[in-house]
């Protein structure tokens, strides 16, 4: 009853709270579904995984936080004492902190479950994570319900700042790396299958990149594993294109030369002539090609040792000019070539009246090639790749692929355009470089030049 | 042996890729042991290339071992008759000698520990190990590192009755190819570019070793570098130096050691001496072995380096003096046309009167001499240097049963 007649007095102290509180209430509720509704029409046009993520989890707990500002304010218009306004008021923002902690807290972890799951960090980095914003959030938290209660900070801080410093310690490797890796992830810089080249030099194909690390395999097959924060530091030449992948790789194989002596050895034309057409093929191959090889690098000067020999030890230097003046290029067989000198020489015997001798010590010895033919580690995959390895490999590997793949293993053709035209589907770069007479270059010139017109179709 | 050496040092000169090859080669070779014997641990360019070839071949992997035969004085002075007679020079062998060969072959038969896959036997010294081939099989390769285009035919018959029993020869230049019923393969020799003789060396040093041999720096140096060996033609040089000198003021520097298996050289150089007589620009410097960093500062002071040889083997000086990026003048013998094509490496010659001719082109023309040296160099580096001979041995080490042309590994 005295509850009653105390109403019957004062119901307009309770009555203008309550309807303060109802009004902020609908009001904020209002204006929230209005917020919400033109995000969600923003979303629709735009969608991203953060901010679809940002409003699931803060829909709800935005309600409850109308309530608490409703309730506040309820309690800010009432007629209470000072003392009860500010313990409502302190009770009603403890409960504000908490809460919102307690969503910063979901909101973080689905964020960093969905950036660390992008950079392919391990389980472990994403509980360390979120332990360590999980202990931010908490630690902040409670500072401020600290600072809202009166109670004091100075020995709190100094314990923060001491725990602070030993997770400095503990995890200083870990941040760089973990931040870099979120950022490779985020501006998609590099991504996985892209063909890069470091500043250091190294270059490969980008196989993973994780929350730590970037895996590269090489190209000669190795695999680096570069931190994430070196990464960053560096200059990353990439086209960012994804690269063209054949249908099968290229095995770059590289071929030493063994010389074998035969003991046959010829002081004039006539003897020059029969003992050729005896000889194994690898021996006319030796012959038209040991000049080429041995003074690539100096002269881009196709002759062949017998158009040498005819002139050095016999002095006939019309005849040298003709053997000179074949062109090996022509042939996509040994035997051909070796009718065709026989030929040249029997044309000038059968005009020769007097044969000269080689003098003492200058016969011609007949030397047999013997190729060995080694695989070696780089492979490529596509054509950036393969420009990258015919920067690398031996004079040993292009000579085996350009000259002993089209005359001695009578392939047709070089074995690069091989491979183009049919795993890259590169047919007009595969046709250009069969079209290059590598008899008119020197090895490096030849090696570079095959780089340029790959460069073009890069 | 070179306790110092290391393989990866080679990267910066011959390149990565050259160094991996040898890697791949040499690891195919796993589990192989190879046995080099020749005659002696000091002195002469064998050695100079075993000492090099066993540690490098042993870092990449490869068993490598390295023993010589013993014998007396007596038996030396016929291995040397026998090295003169196979260079083409008449030298009266008695039966007793050739005896005395086989007996002390018989009792380094039974001292060497034959231990290994295949047996790489250097020159003719230890040719005649060969008959151990009976009782334990085996690979065995002879390597022949001299000049035997125009043997004694009395002395090669004698040594080719121990060479055909092995399964291959080794030769320095195509021109020493005989008629063998066994695989002949062509593998020139090298020169280490690390090694002290042709290591980099600083103006400083280079100076100090003209002033320690009383030489002019100011003067063009006109260098031969080799043993007092009559078939390296010493006097020959003296004779074309004075030619040139007649219309160039320059200095002749004749720079020589001794071998332990060369007892002539003594005598030589006492001829040379004579002949030089007080020619003040005529200097003969008795260098005693080791001495390889004076060799190297002499080799880099010259202007010109000769090898008017009368034989040769291969000539290492010659690749040495490449090597420098020296204009060189060289006897079209032996393994020299290999390493010198005329007037793009070098200048060859046949004469007295070439070897002046040619002189008097390069000390008219600098620039002319600085482009065949530069030319030489890149030559060298191509084709002589160790990591190529390396190369080839493990590759006839490799291939030694395959009979193919072409030979996937």
């Amino acid at each position: 009853m005295v509850i009653i007649d105390w109403l019957r007095v004062n119901w307009l102290y309770i009555a203008v709270p309550v309807l303060v509180f109802l009004g902020v209430f609908f009001i904020s509720l209002w204006l929230r579904r209005l917020t919400y509704n033109a995000i969600e029409r923003w979303l629709k046009e735009r969608k991203t995984e953060i901010n679809t993520i940002i409003v699931s989890v803060t829909r709800r707990p935005f309600l409850h936080w109308l309530l608490i500002l409703g309730a506040y304010i309820g309690l800010r218009v009432s007629v209470l004492s000072p003392q009860w306004k500010s313990l409502g008021g302190k009770i009603l923002a403890s409960i504000f902190v908490a809460y919102l902690g307690w969503i910063l807290v979901r909101l973080s972890k689905e964020l960093i479950h969905l950036y660390l799951n992008r950079a392919k960090a391990s389980d472990r980095a994403v509980a360390i994570t979120m332990s360590i914003v999980q202990v931010t959030v908490t630690v902040v938290g409670i500072l401020i319900l600290l600072e809202l209660w009166g109670a004091p900070l100075t020995p709190v801080l100094i314990a923060l700042a001491a725990a602070l410093a030993v997770a400095v310690i503990v995890l200083h490797d870990v941040f760089p790396s973990l931040f870099s890796g979120l950022q490779l992830a985020q501006q998609k810089q590099i991504k996985v299958g892209d063909s890069i080249r470091l500043e250091s030099g190294e270059e490969g194909r980008v196989e993973e990149i994780t929350w730590r690390n970037t895996q590269i395999t090489t190209l000669d097959g190795s695999i680096i594993i570069i931190p994430n924060s070196k990464l960053m530091q560096t200059t990353i030449i990439s086209d960012g294109k994804q690269p063209k992948m054949a249908k099968q790789p290229f095995q770059f194989s590289t071929r030493l030369h063994l010389k074998e002596l035969t003991g046959l050895s010829a002081s004039n034309l006539s003897q020059l002539s029969s003992r050729l057409q005896q000889v194994p093929d690898a021996v006319v191959y030796y012959h038209t090609h040991s000049f080429v090889e041995e003074y690539q690098f100096l002269t881009p000067e196709p002759t062949n040792d017998f158009a040498l020999w005819v002139q050095d030890a016999l002095g006939y230097d019309i005849l040298a000019e003709r053997l000179a003046s074949i062109d090996t290029f022509e042939f996509s067989a040994i035997e051909a070539l070796r009718q065709r000198i026989i030929g040249v020489i029997q044309d000038f015997l059968a005009q020769t009246s007097n044969e000269r001798e080689a003098p003492p010590g200058n016969e011609f010895h007949f030397i047999k090639s013997i190729s060995v033919v080694l695989p070696t580690s780089y492979i490529a995959h596509n054509l950036a790749e393969f420009v990258g390895i015919l920067r690398r490999v031996s004079i040993g590997s292009l000579f085996f692929h350009i000259f002993e793949a089209k005359l001695r293993l009578q392939r047709g053709t070089n074995d690069f355009s091989l491979w183009l035209e049919d795993c890259l589907g590169e047919k007009e770069l595969a046709e250009q470089i069969t079209r290059l007479d590598p008899y008119n270059y020197t090895m490096e010139n030849l090696r570079e030049t095959i780089i340029h017109l790959c460069e073009k179709k890069l | 042996m070179n306790p110092k050496i290391n393989v990866k040092d080679y990267e910066s000169i011959v390149g990565k890729s050259y160094i991996e090859e040898l890697t791949m080669l040499a690891n195919r070779l796993s589990g192989k042991t190879i046995l080099n014997i020749n005659s002696t641990f000091v002195g002469g360019g064998v050695v100079e290339i075993l000492s090099r070839l066993v540690p490098l071949l042993n870092q990449l992997g490869v068993d490598v071992r390295w023993q010589i035969i013993s014998g007396d004085a007596q038996f030396f002075k016929v291995t040397k008759k026998l090295h003169n007679a196979l260079h083409g020079k008449v030298e009266p062998i008695s039966d007793d000698e050739f005896s005395l060969f086989l007996e002390t072959t018989e009792k380094n038969l039974n001292q060497i520990d034959f231990s290994g896959d295949i047996m790489f036997i250097h020159d003719p010294q230890p040719a005649a190990l060969i008959a151990k081939k009976n009782d334990i099989g085996k690979k065995w390769i002879w390597r022949c590192h001299i000049d035997i285009s125009q043997p004694d035919s009395r002395v090669w018959e004698f040594l080719k009755q121990f060479v055909i029993n092995y399964d291959a020869t080794v030769f320095s230049s195509p021109n020493f190819a005989q008629e063998l019923p066994i695989r002949q393969f062509f593998a020139p020799p090298s020169i280490d570019p690390l090694s002290d003789k042709n290591k980099e060396l600083p103006a400083e040093a280079v100076n100090a070793v003209l002033a320690k041999y009383g030489l002019n720096q100011d003067k063009p140096l006109i260098l031969q570098v080799s043993r007092f060996d009559r078939l390296k033609d010493p006097l020959g040089v003296i004779k074309a130096f004075e030619l040139v000198r007649k219309n160039f003021a320059c200095q002749l520097v004749l720079a020589g050691g001794t071998a332990s298996d060369d007892p002539e050289s003594e005598e030589v150089l006492a001829e040379v001496k004579e002949r030089a007589g007080g020619n003040p620009d005529i200097h003969i410097l008795d260098i005693a072995p080791g001495s390889d960093i004076d060799i190297n500062a002499l080799q880099r002071a010259a202007t010109i380096i000769m090898q008017k040889s009368l034989g040769e083997g291969f000539a290492l000086t010659i690749t040495e003096a490449l090597w420098k990026a020296k204009p060189v003048v060289a006897s079209a013998v032996g393994g020299i046309p290999l390493q010198v094509r005329n007037k793009l490496t070098g200048l060859l010659c046949h004469s007295i009167e070439g070897a002046a001719y040619a002189l008097r082109q390069i000390l008219a023309n600098p620039d002319y001499g600085r482009w065949l040296g530069h030319n030489g160099n890149e030559h060298i580096r191509q084709h002589f240097l160790i990591t190529r001979e390396i190369r080839d041995y493990l590759l006839i080490f490799l291939t030694l049963a395959r009979r193919e042309d072409v030979i996937s590994l």
